[in-house]
């Protein structure tokens, strides 16, 4: 398609009265623009109409807006299948630079040469984008996207999951690997009540849910099943199911790790063949992750509500469980109050007084470090099972806080009012045994103020909650990056993310996990979880139907495109890739799956051979928009690019430029989809022509990260290093490029870090690279 | 092991809620209360140890501690707690059961601190008035001059009161030796001792200037009730003084001519008690949320009847109505025989306890332990 550009300009919003617009349209001419118009309002009907006609009338196809930020008014100037490129004249240039240099006494203030520069620099810049960028269309598979919900686990999350992605039309299939549905809150005696006023325990109804489920004429059971894989990508998942604790020639074979691989050698390499390709590891002959099963079914995404299991409590030393028969765990409690009447395991004497034990190896570096949320509501209800045998009754609760989420406190206040509850902060001591086999609690550091020893018939230890994911797969991802969620160690093995304004995200796109699986939380929290959960998954299966990224570039079109005549197959976009999207192949060439992909462009920042790219985001066209603009020679003027991740930092800059924060002129920005896709053959172009300095800015990396693709901002300061021997290579200080992590709501930082870089560069000196 | 081996009292949490404490089992032990109490030392803040005490029906603890007399009842404990767990009333509660535990004989603690022996409660006083009068043959309104002396010779009068006023003193001290048993740790109870007429004196000096009272914020009405009520019975047992040292050294007749210094006082003071007995009537009502148990009315009824029959008696007398005075002034003395002969087991015992208690603190404060 022969592309017909136009380019507009808005004159509204101050840009108008800061610039000379004649200069600035003059820029375009020069670009052999055929079509440059301004308007004094853009965005209003009559500006989007003069667009419209130039679009229907002269064939204009590719049109560059020269007006306010990128990140505003992209509905008004959207128009269909036409090449759009903005230009930031409005935040970019006139809100957040002096326009006038200062002049002197009876001078007209004059238009800074440097900032009518900027804006034009700004328009080169963008008309070489369009001419580089391709309009993006739709990924389309041969395979058709499959819209089926795989739901693994059917515990309450699982099952409301189940029920809620049903209930909108979507096919689940609910994988259980217990003989029965429920998980662990059909084991419950009762439960605190989960409406209003919260004050009450309640027969449990879970009951109700799992005939619901069963009955539901969109929902396929499988009890006594598990995921033996999970080949293929979202809407073209290809999952093998097996018998529970069984093995079989479909089982997924274990992450390979490199140094493994390289021990192995050429010969147990996977030969070659869908059906043959097999790998071996411990022993034991797997199939190779890119084989195919015949009988595998097909689904479209994963909910992943797998749950918890309780934590060990023979790991308590000090606490006597396994040791007294009257110690006893939360879980255990429940049980024993469902049988006729409470009495406990020693000698079957009704247990009148018993003490609750609180953050048993919760909160503890040596145990579960963190809260698992519910015990709190669990002791207090197993209070009240205690409290029902009589009057003479007695229940103690030793705890470091209570913790009561949501409405729960109202339920912790009414157990408050039992005179026969009696509750305090204490650190337990010890546990200790008579001959009766009765139990003495000692508690120090109470509120009582003093050490305080209770002698009573039964201690309940209320113990925490262990992620299934912390030691299983249970996913069993057919990917080359491992079968099971990464990185979870960030959050003590549940499957959990940093993406805090995206929860139920997991680092593998389809895959969205719910309830205590991802965190610590009550029954209603998990009911509540498990609908995001299924939304997500509905979600990620109609964008792959419409073929567009899922999140976070919600309805992207593009998807990396890869030139694999000149691959040399060094699998450093399949190892970076932060969400497992490419599955090499037995020679180490990359096998995308677009519907995994989340359009970061980690993967084209990786490539050392620059294969890889985008029809709207490519090296071609980064490297060419660095080249565009001129870099004045005179002494003392400088130039410096910044890299900008188009998710917080840019964010952060146009309300900067909003607060009328201002920045040195001498920067030319340009956005990124993500610093991951940071190519360093950039930084060489530019380097290389003379430009003096470049500061990239991205998201927070490591434990708390903030980055939008997990890994982007950590790669990008990873690859640093390579930049300090690329300009070595040309006699450069290493100084003369830094990577800055800036938050979204750091705007105030800006000026200050523009400011520092401009003077460090002062520092240096101009680059000697000027003219070459 | 060691530490303190806990049983809690349901019974006693119970019994604690019934008093007007009935809150307590509200609070979650933030400590709010002990921060924002004015009269809390940081040494041994309360009311919040108090509170969990009272939650887990440590009976031994609570009641011996001198820290809940320290408590005026200010109120803005319970104002501030985040919970509406009342911190000031359930402290009120502890002295209200330290008083009934203290009591001896202990069933008198229960007549007099509960509703429903009321009727016998005064019915004994009457039935003595009603005897003696009976014995003297002074059952009818005697014709003439009203003079209650006639009527009812004073002689008589303290024969019945000062016995009764005895039991009073003994029984009370009998309390008040236990309570300082039990409030004094062993160890320390020598140290306690020396010193302690300083302590005491410097104390009653603090309670003569309601100085502790001034501190309180919430509830700075409840101030100069108490003080008027202070006053009003210091007043009136000047008064009392005066007229015993009348009758008994001068041999002067009764009625006093109303210009007589005695009378005088007896009559300001009168006003006095009853302007500060209806401010605190008028305080109670107003603020509905501080609870109100019987053991607080029935003393402030009971201060009520005693000033407004007595006032009555006199204005009676003054008009003479010999019809409704005689009767009024029998059942003024059957109020004044309650607030003089059950002052051990009615929250009148505070001004005991409290003084004790309060001394105690300053003495252990000085002797630093």
């Amino acid at each position: 398609m022969e592309k017909k550009y136009g380019v507009y300009i808005c004159t509204g919003c101050d840009i108008g009265k800061s610039l000379d617009i004649e200069k600035l349209a003059g820029v375009a001419a020069k670009s052999k623009v055929p079509i440059c118009k301004n308007h004094p309002i853009l965005c209003s009907p009559e500006g989007v109409e003069l667009i419209k006609q130039d679009i229907a009338g002269e064939g204009v196809n590719t049109v560059i807006i020269a007006a306010c930020s990128p990140r505003v008014m992209y509905d008004v100037f959207d128009f269909g299948p036409v090449l759009v490129e903005r230009v930031n004249l409005r935040e970019g240039v006139v809100w957040s630079h002096e326009a006038n240099k200062a002049g002197g006494e009876g001078e007209e203030a004059a238009i800074d040469p440097e900032f009518q520069m900027l804006a034009e620099d700004y328009v080169r810049m963008g008309i070489v984008k369009a001419q580089k960028g391709e309009l993006p269309e739709p990924y389309k598979p041969e395979e058709e996207i499959n819209k089926k919900i795989l739901v693994i686990g059917g515990g309450v999350t699982g099952m409301s999951a189940a029920l809620d992605a049903a209930s909108v039309g979507y096919e689940v299939t609910l994988v259980e690997k217990e003989k029965e549905l429920g998980g662990f809150a059909a084991k419950l005696y009762k439960q605190a009540a989960k409406t209003y006023p919260y004050t009450d325990i309640e027969t449990p109804d879970i009951q109700s849910k799992i005939s619901a489920v069963s009955s539901h004429a969109k929902i396929d059971v499988r009890t006594e099943t598990e995921v033996a894989r999970i080949a293929g990508a979202p809407g073209l998942y290809h999952v093998s199911f097996k018998p529970a604790g069984t093995e079989t020639e479909w089982d997924v074979p274990p992450k390979v790790v490199a140094e493994e691989e390289a021990k192995a050698g050429e010969g147990a390499k996977p030969s070659e063949g869908g059906e043959a390709a097999q790998a071996e590891a411990g022993g034991r002959v797997y199939k190779d992750i890119l084989a195919i099963d015949e009988n595998a079914e097909r689904y479209g995404a994963v909910v992943l509500a797998t749950g918890w299991k309780p934590y060990d409590a023979t790991k308590l030393d000090s606490l006597g469980f396994g040791k007294y028969p009257n110690v006893i765990t939360n879980v255990m409690m429940e049980e024993l109050a469902s049988k006729e009447s409470l009495v406990r395991p020693s000698d079957g004497k009704p247990a009148k007084s018993v003490a609750f034990i609180q953050c048993a190896g919760q909160r503890d570096e040596k145990h579960l470090p963190y809260c698992s949320a519910t015990c709190c509501i669990t002791s207090l209800k197993q209070a009240r099972y205690v409290r029902e045998q009589g009057d003479d009754a007695k229940a103690f609760i030793f705890y470091k806080d209570m913790r009561t989420p949501g409405q729960y406190e109202n339920f912790y206040k009414s157990m408050q009012q039992d005179p026969g509850v009696f509750l305090t902060k204490g650190d337990v001591v010890s546990i200790t045994e008579d001959a009766k086999k009765n139990l003495t609690v000692e508690v120090d550091n109470t509120l009582i103020g003093e050490k305080i020893t209770v002698n009573v018939d039964m201690v309940v230890l209320a113990t925490g909650m262990v992620p299934t994911t912390q030691n299983e797969a249970i996913l069993n991802l057919a990917y080359r990056q491992g079968p099971s969620l990464i990185d979870l160690e960030l959050f003590n093995g549940f499957a959990d993310s940093n993406f805090i304004c995206f929860p139920y995200e997991t680092r593998r796109t389809g895959v969205y996990a719910a309830g205590c699986v991802r965190q610590p939380m009550n029954i209603p929290m998990c009911e509540d979880d498990a609908a995001g959960a299924a939304l997500k998954a509905i979600q990620c299966i109609e964008s792959a139907y419409r073929g567009v990224s899922v999140h976070p570039r919600s309805g992207d079109m593009s998807y990396p495109d890869f030139f694999f005549a000149r691959c040399t197959q060094c699998k450093r976009c399949t190892e970076e890739c932060p969400f497992g999207a490419l599955d090499d192949d037995e020679r180490g060439t990359p096998k995308p799956n677009p519907t995994r992909c989340r359009r970061c462009g980690t993967c084209m920042g990786a490539c050392p051979e620059r294969i890889i790219g985008f029809k709207n985001y490519n090296i071609d066209m980064i490297g060419s928009m660095v080249k565009s603009f001129e870099v004045p020679e005179e002494d003392g003027i400088y130039r410096v690019i910044a890299f900008v991740c188009e998710n917080d930092a840019y964010p952060a800059m146009d309300m900067a430029a909003m607060k009328g924060l201002k920045l040195p002129a001498a920067i030319r920005v340009i956005p990124v989809r993500c610093l991951g896709s940071m190519n360093m053959v950039w930084i060489k172009d530019a380097m290389s022509r003379g430009i003096d300095g470049i500061i990239l800015l991205g998201c927070k990396y490591g434990d708390d990260y903030q980055c939008h693709f997990a890994k982007g901002s950590e790669l990008a300061n990873r690859r640093m290093d390579n930049v300090g021997e690329t300009l070595k290579s040309l006699a450069l200080e290493s100084e003369r490029v830094k990577l800055v992590q800036v938050a979204i709501d750091e705007y105030d930082k800006i000026p200050q870090i523009f400011n520092e870089f401009m003077e460090q560069m002062e520092a240096i000196g101009p680059s000697p690279m000027k003219g070459f | 092991m060691a530490g303190y081996s806990v049983d809690p009292d349901v019974k006693f949490v119970k019994e604690i809620q019934k008093l007007g404490g009935e809150s307590l089992k509200k609070c979650f032990q933030c400590a709010t209360c002990s921060v924002i109490c004015p009269l809390s030392s940081d040494e041994k803040p309360f009311p919040r140890k108090e509170m969990i005490w009272a939650q887990w029906g440590l009976k031994d603890k609570l009641v011996k501690n001198s820290d809940i007399w320290a408590c005026h009842q200010c109120g803005d404990c319970s104002t501030y707690c985040p919970r509406g767990a009342r911190p000031g009333d359930v402290v009120a509660a502890a002295r209200a059961y330290a008083i009934r535990e203290y009591a001896f004989p202990r069933f008198m603690g229960n007549l007099v601190g509960e509703g429903k022996y009321l009727p016998v409660i005064l019915a004994i006083p009457l039935a003595i008035i009603l005897l003696v009068l009976a014995a003297l043959g002074n059952l009818k309104i005697p014709a003439g001059e009203i003079v209650y002396s006639k009527f009812l010779p004073i002689k008589f009068v303290d024969s019945i009161f000062l016995p009764f006023a005895g039991l009073a003193i003994i029984s009370l001290g009998l309390g008040v030796r236990k309570f300082w048993n039990e409030m004094s740790p062993s160890r320390y109870r020598h140290l306690v001792g020396r010193n302690f007429f300083k302590s005491l004196l410097e104390t009653i000096g603090e309670i003569v200037g309601h100085v502790r009272f001034k501190k309180c914020g919430t509830n700075v009405g409840r101030f100069t009730a108490h003080l008027a009520v202070f006053y009003g019975f210091v007043g009136l047992f000047a008064t009392t003084t005066m007229v015993v040292f009348y009758e008994y050294i001068l041999h002067r007749e009764t009625p006093l001519p109303l210009y007589d210094p005695a009378k005088i006082l007896g009559n300001i003071s009168a006003i006095i008690l009853f302007i500060g007995i209806s401010l605190v009537i008028r305080n109670r009502l107003a603020n509905p949320d501080q609870s109100s148990s019987y053991f607080d009315w029935s003393l402030i009824l009971m201060i009520f009847g005693v000033v407004t029959s007595g006032i009555l008696t006199e204005l009676l007398r003054l008009a003479n109505i010999a019809n409704l005075a005689y009767p009024m002034y029998v059942v003024h003395l059957m109020f004044v025989f309650y607030i003089i002969g059950y002052l051990p087991y009615s929250k009148l015992a505070h001004m005991v306890y409290r003084t004790v208690a309060l001394a105690y603190k300053r003495q252990v404060e000085t002797i630093g332990m």
